[in-house]
């Protein structure tokens, strides 16, 4: 424990908690906290216990509070102090605590608050509400005159949790990253460009506790490696909100070329896009991730009609997930901006789409047609040759 | 003669670690990062590592940096950018009493743009009043800049429960912290202060001079002070100083690596000089207390002559110290700061500045506290 003696209290939410796999959940969950904290604390101590995780950094507390909001899996999270589970011991560490939270409030203002009390120790000789009482008895009298208890709305609501081992007191909460623990519900295969859409569906994905695998498809020698850099720095932020990311470059120029060569050009976006969706499906079983994530919304480009999103979807067999398929523009880059990734996706650099975009695309594109046009092409040896040109990037958290 | 620098808190000397990344960018790795070709990217690449460096030692994420030419300029874009970005919200801004220059100077030219820029009071132990903070601060009140070490005399000042205090009347306000003398000598992390921002020159820590960072833990962007080509998310334009910067970021993972050592030994050190310094009768000048002041620096009031004088003596034996900072040195005035500890005018002049590095040995600051002896027992620096 660091010399304060800080703790960081992280709950997490009821959704999942009556289900079967509830103890691979919490098992998921403490690794992934294990993880988020290893560069900045690898000392730091990690235990499951009673409907909390409870982490116990080595220095630092309040930045591997922070780190822990990026955790999916947590409903809040909050800084905590610990003291022996006695009805005395909680009383004076509670007034310390609050005494130090009150120091926040000019002196002359009166501040309303409560104390809340969490009992998991049925053994413990106090009710809660005995112990509310018991921690508010001690009080120091010169604090009385600047609080004002307030049961419904406190400014100030000090709380604690009573447990066999140790008993925790803390003020505040913040709100954690939701979602569930990534990686306990499975694996998907993330396609990423460099645009502000992508990362942010990768992003949902994971907080609903997939493992996401990144894939990126460059145009090199069309595009230079200054793309890469861009995907590589999204994909860095991303990381931080799972235990391990791979990401996978796959060269997409020699497609590119024989598409335009060969088919329509109204079709070609479409028929890239297949092609992408056919390469995901083929690093989809290599990774045994069981589904294809894109930042597709519906309607937001031309590619991007019921249509079009028909024909690229039937290129492959895994399902599409499609976390963004109802959002705004202006939804999706507020999400982007809290994520971290917005700066990055609007930073200038031409993508592997931009290079060989046709000027008219179609917007209702007909599988029949799309069929039609892919006789042409040598679609297997095309989709051998892009998988070993692959590049592979192991990401830590 | 060997000489003897104890002036640390003016500047460090760069590490040899620090020193040796450096190189390849001060040699055949001279891309822009800015460029799209491989020596661009390899560039780009060395200034991506250096970020997340940076951002690892100070409890940020990456994105929240902003390299600048050093702390003036990141001081200088965090008061002035803050105070313009917000100046809808409201025009109250209040700045530390001890303030460096390149914090109060831009604060004090806001008055120009119709901001209202307030000091703060330091309490009866010239520690920072906070009292007086919960008194001023104000609904409209859209920024408070702090010192987090003061570069005089080494007060640390208790910034966690100010930003409380600020954030409890002024939810809006940003708290930019000068921590420009504090990395290395405390520890510098972002959400254990609970601020908005804080600004980092590379050269106090054993890093390159011309560097320095802001780092941004709000998603209030302050308004930039120059207009380029969008380097540095559009809030720093310029071609980065790759070198620079990664020096900087090598600099401050030292330090922050070394920090519990290091403070243990400064404490060494504070404690050889008092000791041997101990048959002078000298004062130390420590507001706030031992425990309130790093023992990185040590400020001694000394009797008679003007510390100028005292330096000269010293530096005549191979002893390099200060009188004030360095900055005012040059401006050749009065410290502010001594000022507002409440000496007046002939005694903030006798006031000699010790500051040490990492590496300072015991034994180094021993022989520099004998000098100071002998020299206290020469009638001319002796007597008024």
């Amino acid at each position: 424990m660091n010399s304060t003696g800080e703790v960081v209290l992280c709950r997490f939410g009821e959704l999942w908690l009556k289900g079967k796999n509830r103890g691979e959940f919490e098992r998921v969950l403490v690794r992934n906290t294990r993880a988020a904290l290893a560069q900045i604390d690898p000392e730091v101590k990690v235990e499951r216990e009673h409907g909390l995780v409870i982490v116990r950094p080595t220095r630092r507390a309040a930045e591997a509070a922070r780190r822990l909001r990026e955790v999916f899996g947590y409903s809040s999270i909050s800084l905590a102090r610990g003291c022996a589970s006695t009805p005395d011991a909680i009383a004076q560490l509670g007034v310390q605590v609050f005494g130090a939270a009150l120091e926040a409030y000019p002196p002359d203002r009166v501040v309303t608050f409560r104390i809340k009390t969490q009992r998991a120790d049925k053994r413990f000789p106090l009710t809660s509400p005995q112990l509310d009482v018991h921690v508010a008895e001690a009080i120091p009298s010169e604090l009385v005159p600047r609080i004002r208890v307030d049961l419904g709305h406190a400014e100030l609501v000090l709380g604690i949790h009573v447990r066999k081992e140790a008993s925790y007191v803390y003020v505040g909460r913040e709100s954690g990253a939701g979602g569930l623990p990534t990686g306990s519900i499975g694996r998907a295969v993330a396609l990423l460009s460099g645009g502000i859409d992508s990362p942010v569906a990768a992003w949902m994905t994971m907080k609903r506790g997939c493992e996401v695998v990144l894939l990126s498809f460059h145009s090199y020698p069309w595009v230079g490696e200054a793309f890469e850099r861009k995907v590589e720095r999204l994909a860095k932020v991303l990381a931080r909100y799972q235990t391990r990311t791979r990401l996978v470059f796959l060269p997409l120029a020699e497609i590119q070329q024989i598409v335009k060569d060969q088919t329509p050009p109204a079709y070609r976006t479409v028929l890239y896009r297949r092609m992408m969706q056919r390469l995901a499906n083929r690093v989809a079983h290599e990774e045994r991730a069981l589904a294809v994530v894109t930042g597709e919304s519906l309607g937001q480009v031309a590619s991007q009609t019921l249509e079009n999103l028909t024909c690229i979807e039937q290129a492959g067999e895994l399902p599409v997930l499609r976390p963004l398929i109802a959002f705004d523009k202006p939804e999706t880059i507020a999400l982007a901006q809290r994520i971290g990734t917005f700066a990055i996706s609007i930073e200038n650099e031409p993508d592997c789409c931009t290079v060989f975009q046709p000027e008219r695309p179609i917007l209702r594109g007909r599988i029949e047609d799309c069929v039609r046009a892919e006789r042409a092409l040598p679609l297997e040896e095309l989709l051998t040759r892009a998988l070993a040109g692959r590049r592979v990037l192991d990401l830590g958290p | 003669m060997e000489a003897l620098y104890l002036d640390n808190a003016a500047t460090t000397p760069i590490a040899p670690e620090v020193r040796a990344a450096m190189l390849p960018h001060l040699a055949e790795e001279f891309g822009n990062p800015s460029s799209r070709h491989a020596p661009g990217v390899r560039a780009a690449r060395a200034l991506e590592a250096a970020r997340e460096e940076l951002a690892r030692a100070v409890g940020a994420r990456p994105e929240e940096l902003v390299f600048t030419s050093g702390g003036t300029e990141a001081n200088n874009l965090a008061v002035t950018g803050f105070a313009r970005a917000r100046a809808a919200l409201g025009r109250h801004v209040l700045i530390g009493a001890t303030e460096h220059p390149c914090v109060r100077e831009p604060a004090l030219a806001l008055a120009a743009e119709g901001f209202t820029v307030e000091s703060l009071r330091l309490d009866a132990r010239g520690q920072l009043d906070l009292d007086d903070l919960a008194r001023r601060v104000r609904p409209d009140t859209v920024l408070v800049a702090h010192m987090l070490v003061n570069n005089e005399f080494g007060t640390l000042y208790p910034l966690a429960r100010a930003a409380r205090l600020v954030r409890a009347t002024a939810p809006q306000a940003l708290f930019h912290v000068d921590a420009v003398q504090a990395l290395g000598k405390v520890e510098v992390s972002l959400p254990e202060l609970g601020v908005t921002s804080l600004a980092l020159g590379a050269h106090k820590f054993h890093g390159p001079k011309g560097v320095g960072a802001l780092v941004l833990a709000t998603p209030v962007r302050p308004k930039p002070l120059f207009l380029g080509g969008g380097q540095e998310f559009g809030l720093r334009p310029g071609t980065e100083n790759v070198a620079g910067i990664v020096g900087l970021a090598r600099a401050a993972r030292l330090a922050d690596a070394a920090l519990a050592t290091s403070r243990a030994h400064f404490a060494l050190l504070r404690d050889a000089l008092l000791t041997t310094l101990a048959p002078a009768g000298f004062a130390r000048i420590e507001p706030g207390g031992p425990d309130g002041t790093t023992p990185a620096i040590v400020a001694l009031q000394l009797p008679g002559a003007p510390a100028e004088a005292w330096m000269h003596h010293l530096e005549a034996r191979g002893v390099y110290t200060s009188v004030g900072s360095a900055c005012q040195a040059k401006k050749g005035g009065l410290s502010p700061a001594l000022l507002a500890l409440g000496l007046d005018e002939r005694r903030a002049k006798q006031v000699l500045r010790l500051s040490f590095a990492r590496h300072t040995r015991v034994e180094e600051v021993t022989r520099a506290a004998g000098h100071l002896l002998e020299l206290a027992r020469e009638p001319a620096l002796r007597a008024p």
